[in-house]
């Protein structure tokens, strides 16, 4: 009985990992980042990043897309794209077997700070997603208006209305 | 003129004799504060660059400065007459010309002193930028031009309407109208008809022509010169608008019969 039952336990055991194996053996899309692995700048810079994919395969890929997905390597946090990208996500449709697309991405850096971006890659019909190499970026914060200057007139201002009203209310006091 | 003068004064006084008569100036004082830490420290205005910035800051200063004196205009004939004063205040040796000039030197008198307490906000805003004189230059003439034709055109209103209400109501729905659409951006002024709109908008060429200057670097009048004309004929034709309303409030008398 016990052996009745472990035969098709094991036969559909050997059966997943078959179906698994193939599948992630089967890598159709070769994500390549040709922008440099690591790039710098200032908040409010726009960087480029650039790369290609190619349908490895020997069939023609439909329902191609691709997608960014940035990383906050301090808060180890997903960061949302809606300030980095204006595309988040490219549509690539329809890859003939063999070819290569170029994929172009203009960056802009938001928040100073140490970021991580990868290029994901999914197809219809193949439910493991594809995933780039990792490119690093550094953004540096921006100053544009002096904080030493402008904060002491931000603050001195007011107060010195303020001051200015007292000593009118009460040289009007002393009048009456 | 001398009587002008002396009903200047006279409302000087009023504006700003008490503490309560000058909170307004703290708090636009505390709105330009408010403004430069926003600059400061704000995750998407930071990233702009210092011109756009400055721009942003103009824009503030302006706008505050039409805010306060629509509403001072709107008040300061309006308020003889609802407080039954007009009868003996043109009873007396002033001419309506005196009585208007000294009023309207009232009006400018809060232009210039929100200017003053904007000057450290541009003196800081600017540095290093080397446009200090052009913004503090370009927002005097441009906020006199603009506050001065606003005015005009109030002051017919009040004398029209004669009562605080209406006239506070409808300069600030005036004000509102030509206000929202100078802050919309220039995709969005793509058709004739929007273009048109913007070209005689004075509250827009007031906004392009700060945006010339300080974004773009064209700081000589002559550069500006388009948009300075849009706010001198604005300031045209409120001059003729009073002109008709004071033929008309001559014509109706001091206390009108409804």
């Amino acid at each position: 009985m016990k052996t009745k039952l472990l035969i098709p336990i094991l036969m559909f055991t050997a059966l997943a990992f078959v179906a698994h194996a193939q599948t992630v053996t089967a890598q159709p899309l070769n994500l390549q980042i040709s922008s440099s692995k690591t790039l710098s700048g200032t908040a409010g810079d726009f960087v480029a990043v650039t790369g290609t994919i190619t349908n490895t395969s020997s069939q023609q890929l439909q329902g191609v897309t691709t997608y960014l997905s940035l990383s906050d390597n301090q808060t180890h946090k997903p960061v949302d794209l809606e300030d980095w990208s204006a595309e988040k996500g490219l549509y690539v449709g329809t890859i003939d077997a063999g070819a290569t697309l170029p994929l172009n991405w203009k960056i802009h850096f938001v928040t100073a700070g140490d970021y991580s971006l990868i290029i994901v890659a999914e197809t219809i019909g193949n439910p493991t997603p594809q995933v780039s190499e990792i490119t690093q970026f550094h953004v540096a914060p921006k100053k544009n208006l002096n904080p030493a200057q402008v904060l002491p007139v931000a603050l001195g201002v007011p107060i010195l209305l303020v001051f200015a009203l007292f000593l009118l209310a009460y040289r009007r006091k002393v009048d009456e | 003129m001398k009587k002008s003068l002396t009903i200047w004064k006279k409302e000087l006084r009023g504006e700003f004799y008490t503490w309560k008569s000058m909170l307004w100036l703290v708090i636009a004082s505390l709105t330009f504060s408010l403004t430069s830490y926003l600059l400061l420290t704000n995750k998407e205005l930071s990233l702009l660059d210092q011109t756009e910035l400055m721009w942003l800051l103009s824009k503030v200063i302006v706008g505050i400065a039409f805010l306060v004196t629509a509403l001072d205009a709107a008040s300061i004939i309006t308020t003889e007459f609802d407080k039954d004063t007009a009868e003996n205040l043109f009873l007396s040796p002033i001419s309506l010309a005196d009585l208007m000039i000294g009023k309207f030197l009232a009006v400018l008198t809060l232009w210039a002193a929100i200017f003053l307490v904007a000057i450290p906000y541009i003196i800081v805003a600017s540095a290093g930028s080397g446009l200090t004189l052009a913004f503090m230059g370009h927002v005097a003439l441009l906020g006199t031009l603009g506050v001065s034709a606003f005015t005009v055109l109030i002051f017919a209103l009040s004398l029209l309407f004669r009562t605080g209400k209406n006239t506070i109501t409808t300069s600030l729905i005036a004000l509102l109208a030509l206000g929202i659409p100078a802050t919309f951006a220039s995709t969005l002024k793509n058709d004739p008809v929007s273009q048109l709109l913007a070209h005689v908008n004075p509250m827009d060429a007031i906004f392009s022509s700060l945006d010339n200057v300080l974004v773009d670097y064209h700081t000589s009048v002559l550069q500006n010169w388009q948009y300075i004309v849009a706010v001198v004929g604005f300031l045209a034709v409120s001059l003729v608008f009073l002109y008709v309303s004071t033929r008309i409030f001559a014509k109706q008398g001091i206390v009108k019969n409804d």
